[in-house]
């Protein structure tokens, strides 16, 4: 191949990739992208755009190693050939991709770049856009703290608490800018996120302001799929608020977009939702409706986390109603599904129910006495202050303990 | 400047809910992510790309 033909060859590659992922079709772009490098160039800055593009791509498509090593490569050539703006847009998506992989820290100085080189080219938009990935980075990192323990909204131990409040202050940062450039689109982004790191840390009126203003935003543009994610956090924040029927209202609203949306993963999600609200509202028949909806969707989508979360529900919901056959059912359902996907937690949570369900309906438990004998010391421990490692399945849940004040009809 | 911030003091964590029964903490719907976007036409001049077909033709011409 002469260099002419080579380096038009390359061109072409590149622009059927750019072509491609435009489309949506990011794994058939990579195939072009990849083969255009091995054609080969020698002009750096097509080889950035080659690089920069197959990095997203790659971050598209949830291949985040790829995704670092071809942003990588990005950032060493924009930094070669002394190209600024190359660099910073190199800086953010790197600072992106480690996010997602959890490397919080170096991901902070990537941001930190795109954000410093921005200011310097007196970029307004770049300095926006690299102070929403800041605040994303920091929300990351203090979720991801928050995650390894098992607490609810508002009860924080600092570090997340810190790292919370620096991201509600990049996206307040974020929002005045953007609010100033006119970019709705920007500002609904924004608001979203500040709105779930409001939740975190407890504020949970800030966190319906800002949630509010992101569905005006999305009404605006007609996106639906922002819509619901708005529905789905207001629901959210209202059941910490104490606002069930509030709550139940947005998560209604949740799951009619999610159904016209045809998306089942996050009818199943809205439909657990409900089931829970309607539990707090002791509209135990509703709660029932809900959860199996969810069961359903669960099985079919071969979710056994899910699965095993409505099946514990269930459980709870009919031993409220006081229908214990059907609660012994769900209950026994549950621990099978516990054992099966080695959910321990959930596993010693269905044979306390189990058991206690057992007392309930007089049966001898005699021939169970091992069964029991583990429920005590299982309660035991868990009454002494069990340490709160990160759970699978029974995530952020506590024991429902049986008593006769929760269940009004228990004889 | 926080546009948003009022009555944080009052907002303490609800006593009313029972923790027990919600997960919804850990079903939070994020915003998506930006990534910068390079284009291989943003440094391809079309005087370099009409250059470069020019250059490639005319030798394939003296061949």
């Amino acid at each position: 191949l002469s260099r002419c033909r080579m380096e038009a060859s390359c061109l072409e590659l590149a622009l059927e990739g750019e072509r491609l992922c435009k489309a949506g079709d990011c794994r058939a772009g990579v195939s072009f992208f990849e083969a255009a490098v091995q054609v080969g160039t020698e002009d750096l800055r097509t080889l950035s755009a080659i690089y920069s593009q197959l990095g997203n791509a790659y971050f598209y498509l949830h291949e985040y190693a790829k995704a670092l090593e071809y942003h990588h490569h990005d950032l060493t050539l924009a930094r070669t050939i002394g190209d600024l703006l190359g660099e910073a847009k190199a800086s953010g998506n790197l600072g992106n991709t480690l996010k997602v992989l959890g490397n919080f820290e170096e991901a902070i100085v990537c941001c930190q770049r795109h954000m410093d080189i921005s200011r310097e080219l007196n970029d307004k938009v770049g300095e926006a856009r690299a102070l929403y990935n800041l605040g994303n980075v920091y929300h990351s990192k203090g979720k991801n703290v928050a995650n390894a323990g098992t607490h609810d909204p508002g009860e924080l131990p600092d570090d997340v608490k810190n790292a919370l409040q620096k991201a509600a202050k990049y996206y307040e940062e974020n929002l005045s800018i953007v609010t100033e450039l006119g970019d709705r689109a920007a500002q609904g982004r924004a608001f979203g996120n500040l709105g779930n790191t409001h939740y975190l840390l407890g504020n949970f009126r800030s966190a319906v302001l800002a949630h509010e203003q992101r569905l005006l935003i999305a009404k605006e543009f007609g996106d639906r799929s922002a819509e619901r994610r708005a529905y789905s956090n207001l629901g959210n924040a209202y059941i910490f608020l104490g606002e069930f029927e509030t709550a139940a209202e947005y998560y209604r609203r949740t799951l009619q977009l999610a159904r016209q949306l045809k998306d089942r993963a996050v009818e199943a999600q809205a439909c657990y939702s409900l089931g829970n609200t309607y539990t707090l509202l002791q509209d135990y028949e509703k709660a029932i409706d809900y959860h199996l909806k969810h069961l359903v969707i669960a099985q079919e989508l071969h979710d056994k986390i899910g699965e095993g979360r409505a099946c514990w529900s269930l459980g709870n919901a009919y031993t409220a109603l006081g229908n214990h056959d059907q609660a012994i059912h769900f209950a026994g359902r549950h621990l099978e599904i516990s054992r099966e996907v080695g959910d321990r937690s959930g596993e010693l949570t269905a044979r306390l129910n189990l058991s206690d369900l057992q007392m309930v309906l007089g049966l001898s438990y005699s021939t169970n006495n091992s069964m029991m004998a583990e429920s005590q010391a299982v309660e035991n421990s868990l009454n002494g202050g069990r340490p709160r490692g990160r759970r699978y399945s029974m995530e952020n849940m506590e024991l429902m303990k049986l008593t006769p004040e929760k269940v009004p009809n228990w004889n | 400047s926080q546009p948003l911030a009022g009555g944080q003091a009052a907002e303490l964590q609800s006593k009313v809910v029972p923790s027990k029964q919600i997960i919804h903490s850990d079903n939070m719907e994020m915003e998506p992510e930006t990534m910068e976007t390079k284009s291989v036409t943003d440094y391809f001049s079309k005087l370099h790309m009409g250059s470069l077909v020019y250059s490639c033709t005319s030798k394939r011409k003296n061949k």
